[in-house]
C-alpha cells in the first residue's frame, strides 16, 4: 500500500468530503482552512496545545490491560486505551482545546458547538470557560431529556444552551442549527464541531486534533508489548475517536481495523444508526458521505439508546476506508451494547460511557474464544456517568430496591 | 433549441417568487402556483422540499415538513412544474433545490424532467468549487445554473464566480438563512454596484424582504435590478391561521402590492 495520504488539498478522502454549503459560509471554510493550514506549522501552537493535554486534560491517557475482561473472553489480550479518563470524562476535549486555540488566533469572540451526548457540549464549553468566550451549545431536545447530567454541567460552566426542537430532536438537528447560526453570525463567531464530520477543514482538523490518542497508544504498546497491535476497535459516531485512534495506524498494513456502529433496534430496522452498513452515498452537513436517506435523498432519522452516536450521517474519512476496505465496520444493537456496558462495569472496574460500550459489545461477541496470542485496542473514549440514568430506565433497575 | 425565459427579463424591477413545491399539500400547492402563475411575476422559483434545508429560516423549514409530511417526491414537484408550464408565458421558471435531492434522483433523469420547461437552478449548497460537472451538463440543455453571492464573498472569489455567469445572480441581502429580517441598504447597494461592475446580467436581492415598503425601498436606495420574496409569501399562511382560502386571498393582495 502507498502512504496514506487523505485528503486531498480541496478536502477529499478519495470521492468522500469536499464542501457542499451555501456562499455565505464558503469564504469563511476557506479562511479557516488557510489559518488552520498555518497554524499546523506554528512551534508556539504545538507547545500551548502540548502543555494544555499534559496540565489540563492529563495526557498521555494510559492504556490499561483489561485482564479479567481478557479471561472473560478467552480470546485476545485486550487493551483499554482510556480516554474516559481525560478532564470532562471523554475524548471530545482534544480536539475543542486545538479548535479554540486556532479560534483565538483568528480573533474570533463568540464559540458556538452542537452536542448529542453532551460530551462535546461540555468539552466546549470547558474551554470556553478556560479562554473566558462566551458559549452557545445547540442540543436537541430529546437529548436534553436523555443526557441531564452534562446540561447541568454546561450551565455551571457558563455556557447558553439553546434547544432544539425540530425533525428528530437528537444531533443531527442541533448540528443544522449550528450551522444556521454561524451563517447568522459570520463575523465573530468560531464553530468547533465536534466530530471527523462536517465540510472540509473539519473532517481532517479534527482527526488531526484527535490523532494524539493513537500516536500515544502506538508508543504505549509498542513499549509494553514490543510489537504492533493485531486489532483496533472503536465505536463510530461522527468518526472522531475512532479516527484518533485509527490514523497513525494506517499505513500498518498488518494492524487490522475495525469500526463499530449503533444499530438501535438493528441495522436491518428502521430504527438504527449504523450509516454504513444500512445507508448510502449522499450529501449532509456539508460533507458527501455515507448517510442514512430514503430513495428521495431525504435523510432519515436515527436512532440509538446512545445520544453520541444517534446521527444519521459519518464523517467522510470513514465512508472512504471503507470504501478501500482498509477498515471493517460492523453494527452492535442497544441490547447488546448496555449488556457490554453492564460486563465491563462488573469486570473490569470501570462504567463505560453507552457509545464505547457498543465497541465492547462487538469485541465481546466477535472475539469469544478466537483470535488467541493476539493484541487488541479498544478506545474506551468515554466514561459512563452521563448515561446512567438512561441506563438504568432500559436496564430496569430501581434504587429503592 | 427553445429560448430560455431568463435570457429576456425586463431591465429592472424584476420580481421573482419563491415558494416551495408542495406546501402545504400537492394539491393546494397547484392553487398556490396558479394564483402565483396569474400575476404573471417575472420569476417564479420552485423550492423542492429537503428534510435538512441548512440554508433556511424557520418558516421555509416549516414549509419543507409540511409538504414531506403529505408524501410528496421529487418526481411529484417536477410533475407539478410541468403541469404549470403549460400557464408560463414569459414567466421564468427556476428550482431551488439542495445538491442531495439531484444526486438521489440522478442528474440526467433530473435534466430530462425539466428540459424546455425549467430556465434556471439555484442549487444552494452546490459552491463554485464543486460545481463543474453540474454545470456542464445543464448548459448544454439550456439551463443556467444561477450563483449566488453573499456579503462575506470578496471581490476576487466574485471575479471568479461571476465570471460567464448566466440569467441572473442572487445577491444575499442579509448574512443569515432565508427569513432574516436587518436589511442593510447601504452595505446592499455597495456590494450589488461592485457586482454590476463584474457582470452584465441582472442582479436580483433576496433573503428578508418582506413588504411593498422593503420593495420600494430596495429600489429607491439599491442599484438592485430585481428581488426576490419567498418567506413572506409563506408566513402569510400560518398569520392566517393556516385557513387555506384565507390565504389564497391574502396571496393575491401581497402580490398585487409587491408588484411595484
Ligand atoms: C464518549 C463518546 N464516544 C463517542 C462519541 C461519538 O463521537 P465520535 O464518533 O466522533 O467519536 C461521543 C459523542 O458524543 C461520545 O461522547
Amino acid at each position: 500500500m502507498k502512504t496514506y495520504k487523505q485528503p486531498s488539498s480541496v478536502g477529499r478522502f478519495g470521492e468522500f468530503g469536499g464542501m457542499y454549503v451555501s456562499e455565505t459560509l464558503m469564504p469563511l471554510l476557506l479562511n479557516l482552512d488557510k489559518s488552520y493550514k498555518k497554524i499546523q506549522k506554528d512551534k508556539k501552537f504545538k507547545k500551548e496545545l502540548n502543555d494544555l493535554f499534559k496540565n489540563y486534560v492529563g495526557r498521555p491517557s494510559s492504556l490499561h490491560y483489561a485482564k479479567n475482561l481478557s479471561k472473560y473472553i478467552n480470546g485476545p489480550k485486550v487493551y483499554f486505551k482510556r480516554d474516559e479518563l481525560n478532564h470532562t470524562g471523554a475524548h471530545k476535549i482534544n480536539n475543542c482545546l486545538g479548535q479554540i486555540l486556532l479560534a483565538k488566533k483568528m480573533g474570533k469572540t463568540r464559540i458556538i458547538a452542537e452536542t448529542g451526548a453532551g460530551q462535546h457540549g461540555v468539552a466546549t464549553a470547558t474551554v470556553c470557560a478556560l479562554f473566558g468566550l462566551p458559549c452557545y451549545i445547540y442540543m436537541g431536545s430529546k437529548d436534553i431529556e436523555r443526557q441531564k447530567p452534562n446540561v447541568f454541567r454546561m450551565k455551571l460552566l457558563g455556557a447558553t444552551i439553546i434547544p432544539v426542537e425540530s425533525g428528530s430532536k437528537s444531533l443531527k438537528d442541533a448540528m443544522n442549527e449550528a450551522l444556521r447560526d454561524w451563517i447568522k453570525n459570520v463575523r465573530d463567531t468560531f464553530y468547533i464541531i465536534g466530530s471527523t464530520a462536517g465540510p472540509h477543514p473539519y473532517p481532517k482538523m479534527v482527526r488531526d486534533f484527535q490523532s494524539v490518542i493513537g500516536k500515544e497508544a502506538r508508543e504505549q504498546i509498542l513499549k509494553v508489548e514490543k510489537k504492533l497491535p493485531d486489532f483496533l476497535i472503536a465505536c463510530v459516531g461522527g468518526g472522531s475517536n475512532a479516527m484518533g485512534l485509527f490514523y497513525p495506524f494506517l499505513n500498518d498494513k498488518k494492524v487490522k481495523i475495525i469500526g463499530v456502529e449503533a444499530a438501535g433496534r438493528g441495522a436491518k430496522t428502521e430504527e438504527t444508526a449504523a450509516t454504513m452498513t444500512s445507508g448510502t452515498p449522499g450529501i449532509l452537513h456539508g460533507s458527501y458521505s455515507y448517510v442514512l436517506q430514503d430513495n428521495d435523498g431525504q435523510i432519515k432519522e436515527a436512532h440509538s439508546i446512545s445520544a453520541g452516536l444517534d446521527y444519521p450521517g459519518v464523517g467522510p474519512e470513514h465512508s472512504y476506508l471503507k470504501d478501500i476496505k482498509r477498515v471493517k465496520y460492523y453494527g452492535i444493537t442497544d441490547k447488546e451494547a448496555l449488556e457490554a456496558f453492564q460486563t465491563c462495569s462488573k469486570l473490569e472496574g470501570i462504567i463505560p460511557a453507552l457509545e464505547p460500550s457498543h465497541a465492547l459489545a462487538y469485541l465481546i461477541k466477535a472475539f469469544k474464544n478466537k483470535h488467541k496470542n493476539k493484541v487488541v485496542i479498544l478506545n474506551l473514549c468515554g466514561r459512563g456517568d452521563k448515561d446512567l440514568f438512561t441506563a438504568a430506565k432500559a436496564i430496569g433497575f430501581d434504587a429503592d430496591e | 433549441m427553445q429560448m430560455n425565459n431568463l435570457d429576456s427579463l425586463p431591465k429592472k424591477k424584476i420580481l421573482s417568487l419563491f415558494m416551495t413545491c408542495g406546501f402545504p399539500t400537492l394539491n393546494y400547492s397547484k392553487k398556490i402556483f396558479n394564483e402565483m402563475l396569474s400575476h404573471q411575476p417575472d420569476i417564479i422559483e420552485f423550492g423542492l422540499p429537503f428534510s435538512d434545508p441548512m440554508a433556511d429560516g424557520p418558516i421555509i423549514q416549516e414549509a419543507n415538513k409540511l409538504a414531506l409530511r403529505s408524501k410528496l417526491s421529487t418526481q411529484h414537484s417536477l410533475n407539478l412544474i410541468k403541469y404549470l408550464s403549460k400557464s408560463k408565458n414569459n414567466t421564468s421558471f427556476v428550482i431551488m433545490c439542495y445538491l442531495n435531492t439531484i444526486r438521489k434522483f440522478g442528474l440526467n433523469k433530473f435534466i430530462k424532467n425539466i428540459k424546455n420547461i425549467v430556465d434556471g437552478i439555484i442549487i444552494v449548497d452546490l459552491p463554485f468549487e464543486e460545481e463543474s460537472a453540474i454545470k456542464n451538463s445543464l448548459s448544454k440543455n439550456n439551463i443556467h445554473l444561477i450563483k449566488l453571492i453573499s456579503p462575506m464573498t470578496d471581490k476576487k472569489r466574485s471575479q471568479k464566480l461571476l465570471k460567464n455567469s448566466k440569467g441572473f445572480i442572487y445577491y444575499i441581502s442579509a448574512t443569515g438563512i432565508t427569513g432574516s429580517n436587518k436589511l442593510d441598504y447601504k452595505e446592499i447597494n455597495k456590494n450589488v454596484k461592485s457586482i454590476k461592475k463584474m457582470s452584465s446580467v441582472p442582479v436580483l436581492v433576496g433573503f428578508g424582504i418582506k413588504s411593498k415598503k422593503d420593495v420600494i425601498d430596495i429600489f429607491k436606495k439599491t442599484n438592485a435590478d430585481g428581488v426576490i420574496i419567498g418567506s413572506a409569501l409563506i408566513q402569510k399562511y400560518f398569520d392566517l391561521k393556516m385557513d387555506f382560502n384565507k390565504y389564497l386571498k391574502g396571496l393575491k393582495k401581497f402580490i398585487k402590492e409587491v408588484k411595484v
